[in-house]
This record gives C-alpha cells, sequence and structure tokens, in this order.
C-alpha cells in the first residue's frame, strides 16, 4: 500500500501519556512530532516513495515489539517506520536509541521530541509496562554504516529486545525495511571519532542519500513468551534462543520481500 | 503516632511541624533545632514541644533521646537537618551533614521506643550518566566522585549510612530520595536558578526536569511515617516538564548559552551578586536530565503527586 494518506492531528496521537505540560517524561512533545512528520512524509513519499505491507500485523494497542533491520549513513530507516506506523495505525513508535544519543547537542533534544527513548532497562520498562509500542534494531550502531557488500546481512544481533519481549509479554512484529541499506553507501568508518561518545563516525559516499524507493514488510507477530514462566527472562539460553527466532524470522521476511520487489529505482 | 522532627527551624522544618500538627493521626510533634528558641513555631502546647540540640554531639543526641523523646513518647523520627547552602564547607558543615545523621539513627536502633526513622534524602545523590537518562530509579548509581562538591558528598554519605542500617531489626528506616523542592528557603538550586531574571541553559540540551511541591514532599513525609515499609523510595513531583518550559513557567527570560561558559559565569554571578546556584552541582541534569521513577513509593507507601508546582513558579514570577 502507498504510503500517501493523511497525516492525523497531534491530538490524534495515540498512546501519549502527558506528564502535565504537553510532554510525556521521556521528552515526546506531539506538536514536535506532527511537524516532522508531516516535513518527513514529503520526502518519504516523493522521495523514496516508499510501500507499506502487512501493517495489520501491528497490534492496535498494548505492548508491542518491532525489530527492524538497520542501515545507512542516518537512522533514516527508523524515521520511515514511525511515519508509516502513525499512518497505518495511529499508534506512536518510541524508537529505542543508543547510549551516546543524549550527549549529542540538538540532536539529543530532536530525537526526544520525537520519541525516541535510549535504551535502558528503567525506560523500556517503563514504556512496556504503559503499554507502549517500541521499535528495536537489535544490530545497533554496528548496523548503521554497513559496508555494502553486507546489506540485508544481520552481522550482529543484540538480545535485549527478546528479554523484554520475554519479560512483558509482548508480542514481537519483525520489520523488513528495504532500500536504506542501499540508499546512503558508506565507505568506512572513522573509528577514531569518539567525540560524544559516538562509536564512530560513519564516512558516507555520497553527501545525500540515493533515491531508491523503499518498502517496509510487517511480519506476523512472535509470541516469545508463550509456554514460558517469569523467571525464563533471567535464563541467558532462553533469551539467546528467543533471540535467534526473531533473527531467523526477519531474515526470512528480508528475503521474501527482496524477491517480491518491484524495483530499486523505478 | 508521635513524631521527633529535626531541622525544625529552618523554613521546610516548619512546613512540616506545621502539617504534623494539622494531620488527625499525629498524636505529638517535638520539633528539635539548634536554636535555643523555635522561632517561628507554635507555643509548647499539649501537643506540641520545642527542644534545642546540638545533634553533631553525642551527649545531646543521647539527652535528646532519651530525655524529651522519650518523655513525648515518641516512636517515630523524620530527619532532614542538612546544611542547605551549597557553597559553604569544612568540617562544621560536615558534622552538620553527616555525623548528626550517624548519631541519630545509630541512637534510634538503640532507643526501644522508637518503631520508625525517615530521612529525607535528595535525588541529587543519583549519579547523572550521560547514557542512562530519563528515568531513574532506586538502583540508580549514586554519585562517588572524591571531586563533586562536599555539598553533594556529604548528602550521598548520609544516604548510605542511613541504608546501611536498613536491616535494623527493631527500627523500619526508610530513605525518601526526593526530587528537588521548588519553593523559597528549601536549599533549592533550581529556586535560585529561576530566581534570575535571565536563566542560562546550555545550547543544544533541553532536558526534562522533575520538580517536588512543598505540599506533595510533605505528603510523601506523611505517607513516609504512617506506613512501615522499609527501604529507599523516590519521590518525584507532580511536574515533569523541559528545562525551558521551566524557566518560561516562572517568566524569566532563556537564554542558551555553549555549555563549556555556563559554570565560569555561574560561578562569577555567585561571587559579584552571592545566588546559591552552582552550574558544576546541575550539570549533569541540565545536559541530560533525569526523571526519578516513583513507581515503589506508589506501591509501598501509597504516596502520589497531587500538587503541581505551577502555583510556586506563579509565585516566584510574580
Amino acid at each position: 500500500m502507498p504510503m500517501t494518506m493523511t497525516l492525523r492531528p497531534a491530538a490524534e496521537l495515540r498512546g501519549f501519556h502527558d506528564a502535565g505540560h504537553g510532554f510525556d517524561v521521556f521528552g515526546l512533545h506531539p506538536p514536535t512530532l506532527r511537524r516532522t512528520l508531516a516535513l518527513g512524509g514529503r520526502l518519504c513519499d516523493r522521495y523514496f516513495r516508499t510501500r507499506s505491507h502487512g501493517a495489520e500485523n501491528i497490534p492496535a494497542d498494548g505492548p508491542a515489539i518491532l525489530v527492524a533491520n538497520h542501515g545507512g549513513a542516518l537512522p533514516i530507516d527508523a524515521a520511515l517506520v514511525v511515519l508509516d506506523v502513525d499512518r497505518a495505525t495511529g499508534r506512536i513508535v518510541r524508537p529505542i536509541a543508543d547510549r551516546f544519543i543524549p550527549a549529542l547537542p540538538l540532536i539529543s533534544t530532536w530525537f526526544a521530541r520525537t520519541g525516541a527513548v535510549v535504551g535502558t532497562r528503567a525506560n523500556v520498562a517503563h514504556l512496556l509496562g504503559r503499554g507502549e509500542l517500541i521499535a528495536i534494531w537489535p544490530e545497533g550502531a554496528a548496523g548503521i554504516a554497513k559496508p555494502a557488500r553486507d546489506r540485508y546481512q544481520m552481522r550482529t544481533w543484540q538480545v535485549g529486545h527478546a528479554e523484554l519481549a520475554i519479560r512483558h509479554r509482548a508480542p514481537v512484529i519483525p520489520v523488513a525495511i528495504l532500500g536504506s541499506e542501499e540508499a546512503w553507501p558508506v565507505l568506512g568508518r572513522i573509528r577514531a571519532f569518539h567525540r560524544f561518545g559516538a562509536p564512530f563516525l560513519p564516512l558516507p559516499a555520497l553527501p545525500f542519500p540515493l533515491p531508491i524507493r523503499h518498502a517496509i514488510h510487517y511480519g506476523a507477530p512472535i509470541a516469545l513468551h508463550d509456554g514460558l514462566g517469569p523467571g525464563a527472562a533471567d535464563d541467558p539460553c532462553v533469551i539467546a534462543h528467543a533471540a535467534s527466532r526473531v533473527r531467523l524470522a526477519l531474515a526470512a521476511l528480508l528475503a521474501d520481500a527482496r524477491q517480491t520487489r518491484a524495483g530499486r529505482l523505478w | 503516632m508521635n513524631v521527633l522532627v529535626t531541622g525544625a527551624t529552618t523554613p521546610w522544618g516548619r512546613a512540616v511541624v506545621e502539617h504534623l500538627l494539622a494531620a488527625p493521626q499525629v498524636g505529638h510533634v517535638l520539633a528539635v533545632g539548634a536554636e535555643h528558641v523555635g522561632t517561628g513555631l507554635p507555643s509548647d502546647g499539649p501537643r506540641f514541644h520545642y527542644a534545642q540540640a546540638d545533634l553533631t554531639r553525642p551527649r545531646a543526641v543521647r539527652d535528646l533521646l532519651y530525655g524529651p523523646a522519650r518523655s513525648c513518647g515518641i516512636d517515630r523520627v523524620l530527619h532532614g537537618a542538612l546544611h542547605r547552602a551549597a557553597g559553604d564547607r569544612g568540617d562544621r558543615i560536615h558534622a552538620i551533614n553527616v555525623e548528626a545523621t550517624r548519631l541519630l539513627v545509630q541512637g534510634c536502633v538503640r532507643q526501644p521506643e522508637i518503631r520508625r526513622f525517615v530521612l529525607r534524602s535528595g535525588g541529587e545523590v543519583y549519579a547523572p550518566r550521560a547514557d542512562e537518562p530519563n528515568l531513574i530509579d532506586e538502583d540508580h548509581a549514586l554519585v562517588f566522585d572524591p571531586g563533586a562538591p562536599q555539598w553533594l558528598r556529604d548528602r550521598v554519605e548520609a544516604d548510605l549510612l542511613t541504608c546501611a542500617q536498613i536491616a535494623s531489626p527493631d527500627l523500619a528506616i526508610c530513605v525518601l530520595r526526593c526530587a528537588e523542592v521548588l519553593g523559597p528557603g528549601t536549599g533549592s538550586q533550581l529556586w535560585d536558578y529561576l530566581g534570575s531574571r535571565v536563566c542560562l541553559r546550555p545550547l543544544g540540551f533541553d532536558p526534562m526536569i522533575n520538580v517536588l511541591s512543598v505540599d506533595d514532599a510533605l505528603d510523601a513525609v506523611v505517607h513516609a511515617l504512617r506506613s512501615d515499609a522499609r527501604g529507599v523510595f523516590n519521590i518525584p513531583g507532580f511536574d515533569t516538564l523541559p528545562l525551558s518550559g521551566l524557566i518560561a513557567l516562572a517568566g524569566r527570560r532563556d537564554v542558551a548559552v555553549p555549555g563549556p561558559l555556563l559554570a565560569p559565569l555561574y560561578r562569577l554571578r555567585t561571587r559579584t551578586v552571592g545566588f546559591e546556584f552552582r552550574y558544576d552541582l546541575n550539570l549533569g541534569r541540565f545536559h541530560t536530565g533525569g526523571i526519578l521513577d516513583g513507581e515503589r513509593a506508589r506501591a509501598a507507601l501509597g504516596y502520589q503527586p497531587r500538587h503541581p508546582a505551577r502555583c510556586l513558579a506563579a509565585a516566584l514570577a510574580a
């Protein structure tokens, strides 16, 4: 389905928990999110021509975890998922950001106002506890700035999302994002760059991303907690097994999506 | 319940005494202060008594706990007598903050009639970390930086030595780590910060700040005194808003300045005008913020913030 529906007004944003002054405790500000989505929506429709498939797999309410592949010099894929879920369901997605983000001037504030939350245990537990929809990229910062030969290959795979899903009994929805790993190729990483705590600085091959056609595919929800007791979230073997289930599901979804893909540029 | 309140001659202490005397479940209030006369406190009567004591001296603490406290039938102690001026330092200040807390909590452990000890600590004891912002639960790392100002190190030490006695079988100890109380005379750094017509904040950062109204802080104290729950509890306030929003609410002008300039600018302000606000004490929260997670206090003490600081900020604006 093409992403050309109109944006919902700020008042209709579902899942916003006002802490009393128009912001939630993490700093989300619906009017800022609205403006950002309105601006990003045009770019998404006209430049990346993003298409969405399987959004009906996203639960209408309750805690849920979107788990997606990561790529590109900057996290454009995260922005596309936030926009797409908003258009398809009206739910606010809380992208889980890396721990160096809060140290970045301006970016930290903008991320917070648009819903991103740093992935600490207390933060994520709070979000899932109040039934929010979160999005995690288990490849982490290593997913960003992947070499072109590694596109759509999940080399690193953190397991925290599986623990969270089991502990909070939240379904996991694999999300395959096509396009983001090709749109902005990266020449390499400047590892000596550790300013603000960033693990590296990606060195993009181009000053701007290519107009690659994007597609977002949502897979069937996986209930990792089914048949598991409350103590299972502390068992490293259970967590590792659950995380590999998600990885395999996402890899299969990516493979299917790439086979049915129309074309990269046209 | 009969309550002993330390630091009773401070504005916060007076508010606590008034609040406790208005609470129907409180029988007797024994107010303790360093001064000979309890200025601003009610006169001694059937439900109220004032006692002068230097809590930094072991003999004075013993005399207090086995003298006036015993004769008033005190079974609960609220300790909140920490030095407020952030710029002051030295052995005497350390004795007021740390030694007095140590002597009092150890004395209460030994005094058989006292069943409850509540320490009013603060959220400033948590180490602000850029990689762990937003919600701060009770297990968050504390400030153990030897280079931290004495004001902060003393608070962490007082908090921890009280925590060290939590396993005491006969005394139910509760440590309240309160969000900053936005009110005059409370030692609030933010209140002092907002007292200036122009408030400087770090360029590129606008962290979320939570402030506690005096009314909610008093409610939390009464909940803690009434309960027998042991442990550490975060006490957040009703209002959570960006720093820029708080500045606007107070009617002040918000000016963003590159971060490295802020400490020297505020140091200059302290030296020339004499304000208490120290940027080095607030650097962490002015960059990455940090909101106390009050879930444990809600579940165990029944505390829920209800009073917005909006009116206080409006008073400050006026």
